[in-house]
């Protein structure tokens, strides 16, 4: 299964990049990727430990850690937005 | 019409798209990069505006709808630039029409406030001392949009 991370903002920044493409062997909720995420590289604590960040799947905020993830899908974490 | 662009816009032309006898009030926002001063010796020499695009044009086209629904609009017109913008610059441009001046008014203001904090765009200062600066997101905007929220649902 693959899935696509896409990082905007101080994200962006301070992972260097702007984008992962994952594989994961088997069916992961977004609680069970954060987790994954976070042995990988210690960076991703700080970004989930701010409550300010959104997450979005496949362009609709996701508000549910249990939420399962699909192959194809596309996950984006948001700072809070600066426009205008 | 919505628009996310990396080129300049003419104002006048975007005007002659809603033009029509049928309208008689335009409001319009234009937001320009501005030189503040974030601290001792930073100025601002431009910004950089960093967008998620599909996602921008989904939340634009929600608030677009709200307006057109809520307000008695012909029309709601939104272009936002994107990528790096010099000083004095136009970044956005908001327009409404309608036959009567109150609505374009309301509705142009709530589509700023809202822009400004439900669209996948961020700000980034470049200073002139070659770093890029992260722009935080106000409170006094956060504050605005719940009004707005009060007055819409």
């Amino acid at each position: 299964m693959n899935i696509t991370l896409k990082y905007f903002s101080w994200i962006r920044v301070k992972l260097k990049k702007s984008h992962d493409f994952i594989e994961l062997n088997q069916t992961t909720s977004f609680k069970k990727l954060k987790s994954n995420l976070i042995s990988k590289d210690p960076i991703f604590q700080e970004i989930f430990s701010d409550k300010s960040v959104k997450y979005f799947l496949n362009l609709n905020e996701l508000e549910d850690e249990n939420k399962i993830l699909n192959n194809g899908d596309v996950l984006a974490f948001l700072p809070p937005v600066t426009g205008g | 019409m919505i628009k996310i662009i990396n080129e300049s816009f003419d104002l006048e032309n975007e005007f002659k798209r809603l033009n029509s006898s049928e309208n008689g009030a335009y409001s319009f926002f234009l937001g320009t990069v501005r030189s503040e001063i974030r601290s001792l010796n930073k100025n601002i020499k431009g910004i950089f505006l960093e967008c998620y695009e599909e996602l921008a044009y989904t939340q634009l086209d929600k608030i677009r709808n709200i307006a057109l629904k809520k307000w008695k609009l012909s029309e709601c017109l939104i272009i936002h630039r994107i990528g790096k913008l010099n000083l004095g610059e136009k970044i956005v441009l908001i327009i409404t029409s309608s036959s009567h001046r109150t609505d374009s008014i309301e509705a142009c203001e709530f589509v700023i406030d809202s822009l400004k904090i439900d669209v996948a765009f961020w700000k980034f200062h470049l200073l002139d001392n070659g770093e890029k600066e992260i722009v935080p997101q106000k409170k006094k905007d956060k504050e605005k949009i719940l009004k707005w929220r009060e007055i819409i649902n």
